[in-house]
C-alpha cells in the first residue's frame, strides 16, 4: 500500500483583488514507504503548493478545492488541526524552501529540537540533548552548536540543522522543498549526498522538490515533472534520463551538459508559463512546444501510461503508438532540438591580439576582522594577477568566501589593494582619488545575482534605462528614449515600446535580468562585472541569458569578469578561467584546458559538484 | 558583553554632551537674569537699581567667575542636586519645585503607560492570532479611528461633561485642599479621585500604538516560515502563539516601552495643563511662560536624562531579549 496517495487534487489561491489562481490542477500521485521521489518544474509551476497541500500546510489564501490526500490509508484532506497535530513531525515532517529562515531567531537550536520532540514524547531534557547531539552529528555538525542561535550559523549549517530537525522523530515521510537552493554547489551536493545516505538507512519516504532536474535525477528513484499546476510526466529516474517523453522534460534536461565535452549545446525553453488565473484550452505547454500540432491547441492531453511511466502529451502518445521513441537510446534524443539551443564549440579564440583593458598585477588585500576583543587578519586576496581584455570573458570561480567579491570591489575601486597594481590603460586604479574614481566608474558596470531587488519597482523599464543615459552620457530626454528602446532591442525584448512601459513586477525573472543587462550596457562600459547573473534564474532560462551575454561581449567588445561557482556556465561563457581558493589563484588558464584537465583538488571538487545527470554517458564517450 | 559595554559608553557620552549643552545654551542668551528678576519684582519702575540687582545676584548665587570655573561649579551642583533658585517660585529652589511635582507626573505617567502597554500588547496579539476575524476588525478599526481624534479635545470634552456638567469628578488639581499630603487615606483617595479624568484621557489613547504595532509585527511573524514550521512540528496552538508569534513580535514593543518611559515627562504637558494637574509638565509650561530659566533648564535636563536612560534600558532589554542584536553588535 502506498504511504501517501494524492488523488485528483486541486488547490486554488483565492485572492480578493485578483481572479483565483488554480495553482494545482487534478494532480494524482503516490509515494510508497521508503521511496525517494523528485518533483521538478519551473518557478511558479505549483511545486511548493502541491507539496504543502500534501502535508496540509497550505498558507492562506491557498485552499484544497478538490480531490483527496491520504496518508497511510487515512484521508487527511479535511482532517481538523487537532487530529492532524499528533501526526505532524512524528509521521510527516518537512524542510522548507527557505529553510534558512525557518528557524526561530530568538531560540537556541537545542530548544527548537526540544519543543518538537517533547510535543510528541515524554523525553526528558537530558534525553533530548543526547538525541540532538546524535542528530547534529548525523548531518556533520558539531553537537556544541546546539547552544547557538540560528544567526550564528552559516547558511549551509542552518540548512543541515533544518534537515536534522526534520528527522528528529524518525518520520515516515519528509517533504523537502528545495532544501539546498541558494547554497554553494559544493555544499548543496554534500548535503544531498548525506541526505540520501541517511534516507537509505532510516527508510523514510521523501518528496524532493527542486527546479534543478539534474540533481533530482541523480538522487531520486522516481521523478514527477510539473508544468503549470499539472503533472506532465512521471517516470523512473533512469528512464527519464534515457528517454524523456514530454517535450517539456526534454527541454529541462537540455540545460545540462558535460562541461568537458568538446562541443557543448544546452537548450532552453523560450517563453513563459501561462497565467493560471485565466481559462485555457488545449495543452498548456503548446505555446512553447516545438512539437505542437493543431490538435494540441484544441484538446488537453491526458496523463496516460506510456512505457513504464505516465505522460501527458498527444505527440508522445502518437509516437509511442507508432513504435517510435523509447528505442532511441543514449543521448540521441538530445540532438533533436527541444527548444532554442546555445552551442559553444571549442573554437580557439585567440586572446593574444585582443586589447587589454584591465590589468591586475600581484594584488593583495588583507582585512582585519574584529570580533569582540579579538582581531583576526583575513588574507582576502593574495598575490592575484590577471588581465581582462576586450571582447573576452574571464571567469572567476571559487567557493563563497574565496575572495571573489573582494576582487570585484578592487576592480571597481571600492576597495584599495594593500600591495600590487591595478591598471586601466594608463590609469592606476589603486591610486585614484575620489574624483578620479568617479570618472573611472563610468567605464564599469555590474550585473548582480538577483534581478528582483536590482530594479526599482516604482520605475518603468524605460525610465530605469533612461536615467543612466541622461546622467552619465548627458543625453536629452528624446535621445535617451530612443537609445533606451535600442537597448531593449539589443537584449531581445521586442517590441521595445511595449516592454518600455512595464514595471518590474510585470516581467518574468529572465526578462528582468535582461533589463538589468540593458541598464549595464547603457553607459557603454568597457568592463562588465557579472556576479552570478544566472544563479537565481530558472534552469530553463539560464542558457538564454548566457547566450545574450556571450553575444554582447563579442559584438560590443566588452571585457567581462564573470563571477560564479558553476563551472558549466563558466565553460560556456568564458575564454579564461581563474580558480580562486582562500584568496589565492590555484589554477588559471584557457577555459577548455582548465576544465578538461583540472589540476587543483578544489577545481576537481567543483567539477564533480556540477549537477550532471549524464555523468555515466560522458564517461562512456 | 561587548555590546552592553559599548552601549553604556555611548550613553555616558551623550549624557555628557546633553549636560554641557544645557550649560551653554542659557548662557548664550542676552541679558542678565538678575536684572530680569529685579524688573519683574518692580514692574512699575522704569529704571533698575544696581544695588538691588547686585543683591539678587548674590542671592541667586550667580557667579562672576570665568566660564570654565562656572562649568566646574555647574557640574558640582548637578552632582549634589542643587539647581539654584526658581525665578517664578522665588524663594523656592528648583529642587524643591521638582520634588513637589515629579512624583505626580511619574505616578500618573507610569501607571497609565504600563496599563496602556499591557492592554495594547495583549489586544494586538489576540487580534493578530485571530486575524481577519471580527475581534481583529473591531480592534484595528477602533484603534485607527480613535487615533485620528485629537486627544486634547477628548480630554476637554471629558473635563466638561464629567466634571463641570455632572460633577462626578473634581475639575482640576491633584488633591483637595483639606487633605494633608502623606500616607493617609483622605489624601490618597482624594489624589486618586483627581487623577481619574487625566488617567482616562491618557488611557483612551495610550494602547493604540501598542495595539497596532503588536498586531502588525505578529501578523508578519505568523506568516513567517518559522511559525509555519512550528505548526508543521505539531506544536500546540498556545506554544506557537506565545513562543513563535508573540515572543518575537513583542520585541519592538518592549523597546518602544522603554522609550515611552523616557517620554513621560515631556509628554505630560498638555494633559496636566488641561486638568491643572500639579505635575512636572505643568511646571515646565509655567517655567516657559514666565521665562524661569533655572527651572526650565533643570526640567529639560530631567527630560533629557529620562530619555537617554530609557534609551539605554531599551537597548539593554533588546540585547537581552534578542540574541541577534547581542552578538551582532
Ligand atoms: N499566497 C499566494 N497567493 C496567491 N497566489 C499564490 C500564492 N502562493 C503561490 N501563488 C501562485 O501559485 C502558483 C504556484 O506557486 P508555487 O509557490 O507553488 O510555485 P513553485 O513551483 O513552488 O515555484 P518556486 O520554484 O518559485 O518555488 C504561482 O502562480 C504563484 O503565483
Ligand atoms: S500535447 Fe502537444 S503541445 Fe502539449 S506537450 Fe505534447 S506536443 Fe507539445
Ligand atoms: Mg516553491
Amino acid at each position: 500500500m502506498s504511504l501517501l496517495a494524492v488523488d485528483q487534487l486541486d488547490v486554488t489561491y483565492l485572492t480578493r483583488k485578483r481572479p483565483p489562481v488554480q495553482a494545482v490542477r487534478g494532480v494524482s500521485l503516490t509515494i510508497g514507504p521508503g521511496e525517494f521521489v523528485g518533483l521538478v518544474g519551473e518557478s511558479g509551476s505549483g511545486k511548493s503548493t502541491l507539496g504543502n497541500a500534501t502535508i496540509r500546510l497550505l498558507s492562506r489564501p491557498g485552499e484544497i478545492t478538490g480531490g483527496t490526500v491520504s496518508f497511510n490509508g487515512q484521508d487527511i484532506t479535511a482532517l481538523g488541526e487537532d487530529r492532524l497535530r499528533p501526526m505532524r513531525w512524528r509521521d510527516i515532517s518537512t524542510v522548507f524552501q527557505s529553510s534558512m529562515n525557518s528557524l526561530n531567531p530568538v531560540m537556541p537550536i537545542e530548544a527548537q529540537f526540544r519543543d518538537a520532540i517533547q510535543a510528541h514524547s515524554r523525553a526528558s531534557n537530558g534525553q533530548v540533548r543526547k538525541r540532538v547531539a546524535e542528530l547534529l552529528t548525523m548531518v556533520d555538525i558539531d553537537p556544541s552548536f546546539m547552544r547557538f542561535y540560528p544567526h550564528e550559523l552559516s547558511g549551509g549549517m542552518k540548512q543541515r540543522v533544518a534537515l536534522a530537525l526534520a528527522l528528529a522523530l524518525e518520520p515516515k515521510f519528509v517533504l523537502l522543498d528545495e532544501p539546498t537552493t541558494g547554497l554553494d554547489v559544493v555544499v548543496q551536493r554534500a548535503i544531498l549526498e548525506r541526505l540520501r545516505v541517511i534516507q537509505r538507512e532510516q527508510e523514510f519516504a521523501v518528496l524532493l522538490i527542486s527546479h534543478d532536474l539534474g540533481s533530482v535525477l541523480e538522487f531520486s528513484d522516481r521523478v514527477l515533472v510539473m508544468y503549470a499546476g499539472e503533472i506532465v510526466e512521471e517516470q523512473a529516474a533512469a528512464d527519464m534520463l534515457r528517454h524523456p517523453r514530454h517535450p517539456y522534460s526534454r527541454g529541462l534536461l537540455g540545460s545540462y551538459a558535460s562541461p568537458t565535452a568538446k562541443t557543448i549545446a544546452i537548450t532552453y525553453i523560450p517563453g513563459r508559463p501561462p497565467d493560471l488565473s485565466k481559462p485555457h484550452q488545449g495543452c498548456l505547454f503548446a505555446p512553447r512546444c516545438v512539437d505542437a500540432i493543431p490538435l494540441c491547441r484544441m484538446k488537453a492531453p491526458e496523463l496516460l501510461p506510456l512505457g513504464d511511466g505516465l505522460v501527458a502529451c498527444h505527440v508522445a502518445k502518437m509516437r509511442a503508438e507508432a513504435g517510435q521513441l523509447p528505442e532511441q537510446q543514449g543521448r540521441s534524443w538530445r540532438t533533436q532540438a527541444a527548444g532554442a539551443v546555445f552551442t559553444k564549440h571549442t573554437v580557439a579564440k585567440d586572446p593574444t591580439g585582443a586589447e587589454d583593458i584591465l590589468r591586475f598585477e600581484g594584488v593583495s588585500k588583507l582585512y582585519t576582522r574584529r570580533r569582540g576583543f579579538k582581531t583576526t587578519l583575513v588574507q582576502a586576496v593574495d598575490d592575484v594577477s590577471f588581465v581582462l581584455s576586450k571582447g573576452h570573458v574571464t571567469a572567476l570561480v571559487g567557493q563563497s568566501g574565496s575572495g571573489k567579491s573582494t576582487i570585484a570591489k578592487l576592480v571597481t575601486g571600492i576597495e584599495r589593494p594593500d600591495s600590487g597594481e591595478i591598471s586601466f590603460g594608463d590609469l592606476r586604479v589603486d591610486r585614484l582619488g575620489r574624483r578620479g574614481l568617479r570618472d573611472f566608474r563610468k567605464h564599469i558596470q555590474m550585473v548582480f545575482q538577483d534581478p528582483y531587488s536590482a530594479l526599482n519597482p516604482a520605475h518603468t523599464v524605460l525610465s530605469t534605462l533612461m536615467r543612466p543615459l541622461i546622467n552619465h552620457k548627458g543625453m536629452s530626454r528624446g535621445q535617451a528614449q530612443s537609445r533606451a528602446l535600442e537597448l531593449l532591442e539589443t537584449v531581445g525584448l521586442t517590441p521595445p515600446e511595449r516592454f518600455g512601459q512595464r514595471h518590474p513586477h510585470q516581467l518574468s525573472g529572465g526578462q528582468r535580468q535582461r533589463i538589468v543587462i540593458a541598464r549595464a550596457l547603457a553607459p557603454e562600459p568597457a568592463i562588465i562585472i557579472a556576479d552570478e547573473p544566472i544563479s537565481s534564474l530558472d534552469v530553463s532560462i539560464r542558457a538564454e541569458i548566457l547566450e545574450l551575454l556571450d553575444g554582447l561581449v563579442r559584438e560590443q567588445g566588452i571585457a567581462m569578469l564573470y563571477i560564479t561557482h558553476d563551472l558549466l556556465s563558466a565553460r560556456l561563457l568564458a575564454d579564461d578561467i581563474i580558480v580562486l581558493n582562500e584568496g589565492k589563484v590555484v589554477e588559471a588558464g584557457r577555459a577548455e584546458d582548465v576544465i578538461a584537465n583540472p589540476q587543483h583538488a578544489y577545481t576537481q571538487l567543483l567539477l564533480r559538484s556540477i549537477p550532471n545527470p549524464f555523468v555515466e554517458e560522458t564517461a562512456a564517450d | 558583553m561587548i555590546y552592553f559595554v559599548r552601549r553604556f559608553a555611548v550613553f555616558l557620552l551623550t549624557l555628557w554632551a546633553a549636560i554641557t549643552l544645557n550649560f551653554i545654551i542659557p548662557r548664550l542668551q542676552p541679558g542678565d537674569p538678575a536684572e530680569r528678576i529685579v524688573r519683574r519684582l518692580n514692574p512699575n519702575s522704569r529704571t533698575v537699581d544696581p544695588n538691588q540687582v547686585e543683591a539678587v545676584r548674590k542671592m541667586l548665587g550667580l557667579p562672576d567667575t570665568n566660564i570654565f570655573e562656572q562649568y566646574l561649579q555647574y557640574l558640582q551642583t548637578l552632582v549634589r542636586g542643587e539647581f539654584g533658585v526658581s525665578y517664578s517660585y522665588f524663594p523656592f529652589t528648583v529642587t524643591h519645585m521638582i520634588g513637589q511635582t515629579l512624583p505626580w507626573t511619574l505616578v500618573l505617567g507610569a501607571v497609565t503607560l504600563f496599563i496602556g502597554f499591557v492592554v495594547g500588547t495583549l489586544l494586538g496579539a489576540w487580534a493578530a492570532w485571530r486575524r481577519n476575524g471580527p475581534f481583529d476588525s473591531v480592534t484595528t478599526l477602533g484603534a485607527t479611528f480613535l487615533g485620528t481624534l485629537p486627544s486634547f479635545w477628548i480630554a476637554l470634552l471629558l473635563l466638561y461633561v464629567c466634571a463641570f456638567k455632572w460633577g462626578w469628578f473634581p475639575v482640576g488639581g491633584g488633591y483637595s485642599g483639606d487633605a494633608q499630603p502623606g500616607w493617609n487615606w483622605a489624601f490618597i483617595s482624594s489624589a486618586f479621585e483627581h487623577s481619574v479624568l487625566p488617567a482616562v484621557s491618557i488611557l483612551l489613547f495610550a494602547p493604540i500604538g501598542w495595539i497596532l504595532g503588536m498586531r502588525n509585527n505578529m501578523v508578519t511573524i505568523l506568516g513567517d516560515d518559522y511559525t509555519r514550521l512550528a505548526k508543521a512540528k505539531g506544536l500546540s496552538e498556545r506554544r506557537i502563539a506565545l513562543w513563535y508569534g508573540a515572543r518575537v513580535a513583542v520585541l519592538p514593543n518592549v523597546a518602544g516601552l522603554a522609550l515611552a518611559v523616557g517620554g513621560i515627562l515631556g509628554g505630560s504637558v498638555v494633559i496636566e495643563q488641561i486638568f491643572s494637574y500639579p505635575g512636572m509638565g505643568r511646571l515646565l509650561f509655567e517655567a516657559l511662560r514666565d521665562g524661569d530659566y533655572p527651572l526650565m533648564q533643570t526640567v529639560f535636563l530631567f527630560i533629557i536624562i529620562g530619555v537617554l536612560l530609557a534609551d539605554l534600558v531599551a537597548d539593554f532589554l533588546y540585547g537581552v531579549l534578542d540574541p541577534r542584536v547581542r552578538r551582532g553588535g
